[in-house]
């Protein structure tokens, strides 16, 4: 019994709520929010994206001509050894 | 767009207190309702070209409202978990406190099982929270939740009548505490 009325109660809490306000300068917040989104035009986005695009292929053009240089280096240390180091 | 502006600054001084208060509702903190409110009303300020009419503009601001809400609570979960690895922030500190959460416009004398009322919706589905608060809190028919939630009036229905039934159980459970108190 006692159980149910608290249930009650609490479930009642709230009745006679009144709404709380936001504060008085919320619109001013709101409308400075939307001039900074504005700021970014859509092309400077595009501008930067394409940036982006450009040094990361530029990279990995770089470290695959790297790459490349190092095998035939590499390849050519192994035939002059295999010719000098003959034991026969 | 200076017809736009003026749309705009009408549908904020008429639904402000709507967006503040379900979002005060759904996150129980007074600066993330405050900031839940502008990201409300800048995505309605950015999307006004494109509002097609299909609903009144209440709803439409409702859907963006709890979509924000849910957005919200997602991130601010995702952080805290993060929390654990990591040591006692202020905003953690802050998570703790939901439990304790005092709504401005409470009676005084209610504050108390209010609180321990939002600490236990907390605990309720999306779906069941955000039909509950509508219903409750908000005044709202079955008919105007199922046209906000895109669902129907019988559907509603069920969510609310499961959304009381789990809060009763609750409630019970958390009488045992309250009686040691």
């Amino acid at each position: 019994m006692e159980k149910d009325q608290w249930i009650q109660t609490v479930l009642n809490s709230t009745n006679g709520m009144s709404a709380a306000m936001p504060s008085d300068d919320l619109l001013a917040k709101i409308q400075l929010k939307i001039k900074q989104r504005e700021k970014v035009a859509p092309t400077t986005v595009w501008w930067i994206a394409a940036s982006i695009a450009v040094l990361v292929t530029l990279n990995v053009a770089l470290l695959q001509k790297a790459k490349t240089r190092d095998n035939s280096t590499s390849s050519y240390l192994e035939h002059t050894l295999n010719q000098s180091n003959q034991l026969y | 767009m200076p017809n736009y502006q003026i749309l705009f600054e009408r549908l904020y001084h008429e639904h402000k207190t709507l967006v503040y208060n379900m979002a005060l509702h759904y996150l129980q903190n007074i600066e993330d309702a405050e900031e839940v409110t502008q990201d409300v009303f800048v995505k309605v300020y950015h999307s006004l070209t494109h509002f097609q009419q299909k609903s009144s503009y209440k709803t439409w601001i409702y859907r963006i409202t709890i979509n924000q809400c849910l957005d919200f609570t997602k991130k601010k979960n995702s952080r805290k978990r993060l929390y654990l690895f990591g040591s006692k922030s202020e905003n953690e500190r802050e998570y703790l406190n939901t439990a304790t959460f005092e709504h401005p416009g409470i009676l005084m004398e209610n504050q108390e099982t209010a609180a321990q009322l939002f600490a236990v919706i907390n605990t309720l589905t999306e779906n069941q929270k955000t039909a509950f608060l509508l219903s409750k809190l908000d005044g709202l028919s079955n008919p105007e939740i199922a046209e906000i939630m895109e669902m129907s009036i019988s559907a509603v229905e069920s969510l609310i009548f499961r959304a009381k039934g789990s809060l009763q159980e609750k409630l019970s459970k958390k009488f045992t505490e309250y009686r040691k108190k």
